[in-house]
């Protein structure tokens, strides 16, 4: 009996907390749609902005005629998942932005948000819903489309059924990042740009092969910040290329592994600094 | 002219004052510049010269195009449109000084700050990690200098068209977004333009762009010599007047229609 009220208690506490989500993000939405032209016409040209530079890419590979030994098709493979993984990872994490987060809490406005009696981290994910964002996801989706077109990838069953979790684990690995930028803003209040390098630079060195980096960055990217498992290695198993590295044959299919691993770290990290959390007066 | 020098020395003390973020953004634009050389090494492969570029010469590129990104605010420019949504653009129409260039003293000292305190000290540090190419002879620095100047003028120029647009809509940034993005690729910042096929930048000199970014680069590198580099030059001030021509044109329009806001 007592093991079952905690069941319903948990569910309740969800049920709960989606509907202050979803309407948190609802409001917004609404508000976004309200000038049906202005939003598809910046969907639009957010989606075409980021395929120029893909463009701008292809066209430079064209003359050199690869990037460290992979071609167009191969490199488009590592692009478009970054890219559509971090465009929905940004349109469910931008509250937790680094750059806004802080503002947010430079001026103060962090402080209403937690004497509301709910809970604090579900507010700040339905605190920014920039539905335009969605136009980085279809570019993603679209380079995407392009690698599956030229990289000319043997489909099996496996690869089919695990190509959500890459995304998954990108996306988890990515919103993890954001949070922990966040939170480190507590303590700095200054929203710190260096954070970019982690977070932005993480994402532009995932599009390319991780092998054409130096050895202490690749060093760094697999045993420190483990992003080379995030789609690097998965890529070299859906283009059926050898590791270079001759790591484990589980090393790629530990992405949504190391993803959920790293948003679990993030969010102890954030509990940490919602209680360490003191207000800056404003 | 006093007023001028007046506004361009309060926007050089202005800038100072953000010492923390320079030195912040300073570390993030190496970091990126060095990933992209990388990048660039990759590309060059066993190959020494690709289109007259040698791999020194790439990788010096990427430290010219991280330097510049403050010098030209290659990743956009809001501070007129701010102005306009906060209303402060009412009071900044007053001065006796013209729209145009109350904002070109403002962004001469801005710029001013960033080349050195941005720019100069990227290219130090990039020389500390690795073989940069050092433009050579007087005439080569005296071309790199006024290519200098003329890039900032048609970049503000630029910059001050695009922001413009906020006296008409207020959803002006995400022109912006849009305007700044395509400068990214056509002004030679994401790749050397020479890299392109011909047709690409046949296609991107028919725009101001190559004039920002393109055009300094080429000079630095020894890539544009004798009349080349003067035609360059002559392209990048005849962009310049171009541009402050239209957007006085614009501005004249636009003043009819400006809605200001709050206040």
């Amino acid at each position: 009996m007592l093991a079952r009220t905690k069941v319903e208690q948990i569910i309740t506490w969800w049920r709960f907390h989606l509907t202050i989500y979803r309407r948190l993000i609802g409001v917004q939405i609404r508000a976004q749609m309200e000038y049906r032209a202005a939003f598809l016409l910046e969907v639009f040209a957010t989606m075409t902005t980021l395929f120029l530079f893909f463009l701008a890419l292809a066209l430079v590979l064209q003359r050199f005629g690869n990037l460290g030994g992979w071609r167009l098709g191969e490199v488009a493979f590592l692009w478009g998942t970054v890219e559509m993984s971090f465009g929905l990872m940004d349109l469910i994490f931008s509250g937790f932005d680094p750059g806004r987060f802080g503002q947010r809490v430079r001026r103060g406005t962090f402080d209403q948000l937690l004497l509301r009696p709910v809970n604090i981290t579900v507010q700040v994910l339905g605190d920014e819903f920039v539905l335009r964002r969605l136009g980085h996801v279809f570019q993603g989706v679209a380079i995407f489309a392009l690698a599956v077109y030229l990289a000319d990838i043997q489909w099996t069953l496996g690869k089919i059924l695990y190509l959500p979790w890459v995304v998954i684990g990108l996306i988890c690995f990515f919103g993890g990042l954001f949070i922990m930028g966040a939170t480190i803003t507590f303590w700095t209040v200054e929203s710190i740009e260096v954070v970019n390098i982690l977070t932005y630079g993480g994402s532009e060195m995932m599009q390319y092969p991780m092998h054409i980096y130096p050895d202490w960055l690749r060093r760094i990217v697999t045993y420190i910040v483990p992003a080379i498992f995030l789609n690097y290695y998965p890529a070299l198993y859906f283009l059926d290329r050898p590791d270079p590295f001759h790591l484990p044959a589980f090393a790629p299919f530990l992405s949504p592994v190391i993803g959920v691993g790293t948003l679990l770290l993030a969010l102890a990290f954030w509990r940490f600094g919602i209680r360490h959390y003191q207000s800056t007066g404003t | 002219m006093r007023l001028f020098w007046e506004l361009t020395l309060l926007a050089v003390r202005r800038q100072l004052t953000y010492r923390a973020a320079t030195l912040a953004g300073l570390m993030t634009n190496l970091f990126f510049g060095l990933l992209r050389a990388v990048v660039l090494m990759a590309l060059y492969g066993a190959r020494e010269e690709v289109a007259g570029m040698t791999v020194q010469d790439a990788i010096t590129y990427t430290g010219l195009t991280q330097a510049a990104i403050a010098y030209l605010s290659i990743f956009g420019w809001y501070d007129l449109m701010d102005s306009v949504y906060t209303g402060q653009v009412g009071a900044d129409l007053l001065k006796p000084l013209g729209y145009f260039r109350f904002w070109l003293a403002l962004d001469l000292g801005r710029a001013l700050v960033a080349l050195v305190t941005r720019g100069l000290s990227i290219l130090l540090l990039y020389a500390l990690v690795v073989d940069l190419t050092v433009p050579q002879g007087m005439v080569q620095w005296m071309g790199l200098a006024a290519a200098l100047f003329l890039s900032w003028l048609v970049s503000f120029g630029w910059r001050f068209l695009v922001n413009l647009a906020s006296f008409w809509t207020p959803n002006a940034r995400g022109i912006g977004r849009f305007a700044f993005g395509s400068a990214w690729v056509l002004s030679g910042f994401f790749m050397p333009l020479r890299f392109f096929p011909q047709w690409f930048i046949d296609l991107s000199h028919l725009t101001p762009f190559p004039s920002m970014v393109n055009t300094v680069i080429e000079v630095y590198l020894g890539l544009l010599q004798g009349p080349a580099l003067l035609q360059a030059l002559a392209v990048q001030l005849a962009w310049a007047a171009a541009l402050a021509l239209l957007c006085s044109l614009v501005l004249r329009a636009g003043l009819g229609r400006l809605v200001i806001q709050g206040g």
